[in-house]
């Protein structure tokens, strides 16, 4: 896998555009998951997985191919979610009421629009709940908890995407579970 | 009855982490044995992670791809799309 990521970066650092294709179709759900798990929002997440890649691609010179590739685009998106959590204003989570309909938040707008069978809904609803508990925790704990447990990736790799200490990442990814389990422990 | 020692916390949080060494992990497991009150906060951590990896993983959209390749600057170097 590495091989070949390798050599589709060296086609590209050639001037060949179509090989970054293939990256994008390599890494694209991944990207995409930990933006909408950052995020909490699908258009959100795409618009900024587009961006994280279309970085990648205009920064490519200083990617070190010795690194592993994955590790420095995830760094890219994370980033660029960070910026946008920070930058968002808190009338656009999906939990705000809308305005003029009592109780009813955007996420109860978005489920009527599809017709599910009951334990689908069920489960649709559970997905809902801990995506919004998820995006209830402060950023720099979400990034970690994240990358732990919906990318499964090492704390050694979470500690190179993020550029922090190892023992900084231990102390995230203790404080992020602590919340949760706090959030989600009715459930 | 006693006050649970402090480390016992982190204790759990290292396990998790697959950080915790054989000593501390039967200091672990024999506090757990006797103290209710730490083997539930244990399952509540245990559980909280489990919610976390039950969410399903999404795709992202067929046109992905194309929108990027879509946009990128045309031209590389200086004279493209400069960030």
């Amino acid at each position: 896998m590495e091989a070949l990521v390798n050599k589709r970066i060296k086609q590209v650092l050639k001037g060949d555009q179509n090989a970054f294709a293939e990256l994008v179709e390599l890494y694209k759900d991944k990207v995409f998951q930990i933006c909408f798990r950052m995020l909490g929002n699908r258009h959100e997440a795409e618009d900024i997985a587009q961006e994280a890649f279309i970085r990648a691609y205009v920064n490519i010179e200083t990617f070190n191919q010795k690194r592993k590739f994955s590790t420095w685009l995830f760094r890219i998106a994370t980033n660029l979610c960070i910026d946008r959590i920070r930058k968002k204003k808190p009338d656009y989570f999906l939990d705000a009421e809308v305005a003029g309909t009592e109780g009813l938040t955007m996420y109860s707008q978005v489920a009527a629009d599809v017709q599910l069978p009951e334990d689908e809904v069920e489960n649709m609803e559970l997905q809902e709940t801990i995506q919004k508990e998820i995006s209830k925790l402060p950023e720099k704990y979400r990034s970690v908890i994240v990358l732990k447990y919906i990318e499964e990736l090492p704390l050694q790799e979470i500690s190179e995407i993020l550029d922090l200490p190892l023992g900084t990442v231990k102390t995230r990814v203790h404080r992020g579970r602590e919340a949760l389990r706090k959030q989600l422990r009715s459930l | 009855m006693k006050p649970c020692p402090e480390e016992i916390i982190d204790y759990m949080h290292d396990y998790l982490d697959g950080d915790l060494n054989r000593e501390k992990e039967e200091t672990l497991k024999h506090h757990l044995q006797e103290c209710s009150e730490c083997q539930h906060h244990f399952h509540e951590l245990k559980k909280a992670i489990a919610f976390v990896q039950s969410t399903s993983h999404i795709s992202a959209s067929a046109d992905f791809t194309d929108k990027v390749m879509a946009g990128l600057p045309k031209e590389k170097k200086k004279i493209g799309v400069q960030r």
